[in-house]
């Protein structure tokens, strides 16, 4: 019996932590991997600067969103995360690559 | 799509759309009255008459200014046009030696501006904020920093994109179920009611809640901006190319005739007028900004003319724009929908009155669906009475605080000092009191008493309209000046609307419960499609 309940507690608390790290997934580190690749396209579209910024831009809502959607379409709350965070950290490596080679106006 | 991958959306689309629905609900209602924005700047305004020669009004605005601000650093004029409740003139005058004068000039232009009446001469009409409140409660609400109210839109239309998204996936069978209208079958009809709304304009919720991001994604998403540029205002000085301010000369020339100058720069645009911007005036250094209205191009990237002031010589125009700034110029215009022409204008304001059912439905349906698993259905547990009670002061308490506001508008009187504001009190006076029935009434009650009395006062402005001001609806039926009148209409229709919703709420019986729990599982259990809308608890 005791086993039984300790373990519907544990299987609750890890619920809990999966829906949590979905959210943290979906809000705080969604709108943080999409302004990411805002910048990263915003670096690498082609053409005008001005341009380049603009649309990049106009794309990260839809970024966003889908960030947000994939939190909690992946099979768990640590994958989500963890996908989530890599595609940040190659954004920001892309990013960070192209402002030192070129610099910024 | 996988059974798991709609569950798995289920969730997102049911807590993103309630936690944020109240201010989607409010946002969405002012959006979809300031379609009719100068619509309703004139019909606030029943004093003032219609414009019908928009360059008569012009040279009444410059000689007001010319007498009245000649050595003003500016003045600014809105195109008198047959849609505006006379042309608004603003002047700035010269900057005090000595003060710095601000980036974009001072805000406290109150006492700075008049109103150009259809016979040219200056105009006084009630004060009012007409329909531009509407217009700016959209984005930024009140009694709140602007930009605090920015953030909140903007992450509630954030939400309302993933709500929408997730909502698509959610909904198996989409197009099927906009089919199905189930009446008077309680959770099932709410549902079905949610879908109908929701798929009728689907492409009108997308399309308003992506634009409505691109109108604020300077403050939103500038990211992209600070990758590319150092110093932001540098992109903004490229997008929003502007004619160099020349400094005053102190040499009086007289200022040319303006409506020669918007003559010409209507030819050269293409298209009507929206604003002159006169620089310098009376100097020889003035200079006049001709920008096109926004009422007849999609983007609202307007291009814009630069006339010497002395002469009409023109001196500069406003470059082309690039593809992106095109692109998010006309999701701008889109939202804006000022580019619609009345038709038009009536599916923005019917899709806007979906999203706001849509909204509505919505958050109805979070308690409907919860009401008949609580375990005492005479008890609830917090969370249900809270959303219970916000939906009745918000979905219930805002359209009757905007009765209110229409009739504080026919009512205050003229006089009275500080009335725009008083208008705007009585909005939140009678949203206060919708709180108050809120909480004070058991909730099929308070929704009658409130949808009841938002129908009443709605349907029954357009009878005083009749007989105390001399725009009543058989007159401006007459004078065919069909938004007045139309105006009249949709508020007779919709008044019309709550009173009947209330009625329905007023004499709906719930079937006992007993009788309705096992049908409602067995329909469960053979249509997978309702299981799938359960969210995942």
């Amino acid at each position: 019996m005791t086993t039984a309940t300790g373990s519907s507690h544990a299987n609750a608390w890890r619920r809990r932590g999966d829906m949590t790290l979905r959210i943290v997934a979906a809000v705080p580190l969604g709108y943080g991997v999409s302004s990411l690749w805002a910048m990263a396209l915003a670096r690498l579209l082609p053409g005008d600067r001005a341009e380049a910024a603009v649309a990049a831009t106009l794309v990260a809502f839809a970024l966003c969103a889908g960030a947000a959607m994939w939190a909690f379409a992946a099979r768990s709350g640590w994958r989500a995360f963890w996908t989530l965070a890599l595609a940040g950290i190659l954004a920001g490596s892309l990013t960070w690559m192209s402002i030192s080679a070129s610099g910024r106006l | 799509m996988s059974k798991s991958f709609r569950q798995s959306q289920s969730f997102l689309h049911t807590w993103s759309g309630l936690l944020l629905g109240w201010v989607l609900f409010v946002i969405f209602v002012a959006g979809t009255m300031a379609f009719w924005r100068e619509g309703l700047n004139r019909w606030m305004r029943p004093e003032v008459a219609r414009i019908e020669q928009p360059y008569t009004v012009l040279a009444g605005a410059q000689r007001f200014l010319q007498s009245k601000a000649l050595d003003a650093k500016g003045w600014s004029i809105a195109m008198p046009n047959e849609r505006v409740a006379g042309a608004q003139v603003y002047w700035q005058p010269q900057p005090k030696p000595g003060k710095d004068e601000g980036r974009r000039g001072r805000r406290g232009r109150r006492d700075n501006q008049a109103l150009i009446g259809a016979d040219g001469l200056p105009t006084i009409a009630r004060e009012t904020r007409g329909g531009d409140f509407f217009y700016r409660f959209h984005f930024d609400l009140h009694y709140m920093p602007v930009i605090w109210a920015r953030w909140l839109v903007g992450v509630a239309a954030l939400a309302m994109l993933v709500a929408i998204l997730s909502g698509i996936v959610t909904h198996k069978k989409i197009f099927k179920d906009f089919f199905t209208l189930r009446r008077a079958k309680g959770q099932r009809s709410w549902l079905d009611g949610h879908n109908a709304t929701a798929v009728l304009t689907l492409p009108f919720h997308l399309m308003i809640t992506y634009t409505g991001l691109v109108t604020l994604m300077a403050m939103l998403m500038p990211w992209a901006v600070v990758a590319n540029y150092a110093d932001p205002d540098a992109l903004y000085d490229q997008l929003f190319p502007r004619f160099e301010a020349q400094e005053r000369t102190g040499m009086p020339m007289p200022l040319t005739d303006i409506g020669g100058v918007v003559r010409d720069a209507e030819r050269r645009l293409d298209g009507p007028v929206g604003s002159i911007n006169v620089a310098e005036p009376g100097d020889a250094a003035a200079t006049i900004t001709v920008t096109r209205a926004a009422s007849t191009m999609l983007s609202s990237r307007t291009p814009s003319l630069t006339y010497r002031g002395t002469d009409g010589a023109l001196l500069w125009q406003s470059p082309a724009p690039g593809g992106a700034s095109v692109t998010a110029g006309a999701m701008i215009g889109l939202h804006a929908g000022r580019f619609a022409d009345y038709g038009l204008r009536w599916l923005y304001f019917l899709c806007g009155i979906g999203g706001t059912l849509m909204v509505a439905s919505g958050l109805v349906l979070w308690t409907v669906k919860r009401r008949e698993k609580l375990p005492d259905p005479e008890r609830p547990h917090f969370g249900f009475r809270l959303v219970e009670w916000l939906n009745i002061a918000v979905v219930g308490g805002f359209p009757l605080g905007i009765a209110a506001m229409f009739w504080a508008n026919r009512l205050l009187p003229l006089a009275l000092k500080g009335r725009a504001d008083w208008e705007i009190l009585a909005l939140f006076i009678a949203w206060g009191l919708a709180l108050v029935a809120a909480s004070g009434l058991r909730a099929t009650r308070a929704w009658v008493v409130l949808l009841g009395a938002t129908g009443a006062l709605l349907a029954t402005i357009p009878v005083y309209n009749l007989w105390a001001t001399p725009r009543g609806l058989v007159a401006t039926a007459m004078q065919g000046d069909f938004v007045l009148a139309g105006i009249d209409c949709a508020l007779v229709v919709v008044g019309a609307g709550f009173l009947a919703t209330a009625w329905r709420v007023a004499s709906y019986r719930p079937a006992p419960k007993r009788a309705r729990k096992r049908p409602t599982a067995a329909a469960q259990a053979t249509t997978p499609g309702l299981q799938v809308m359960e969210p995942a608890e």
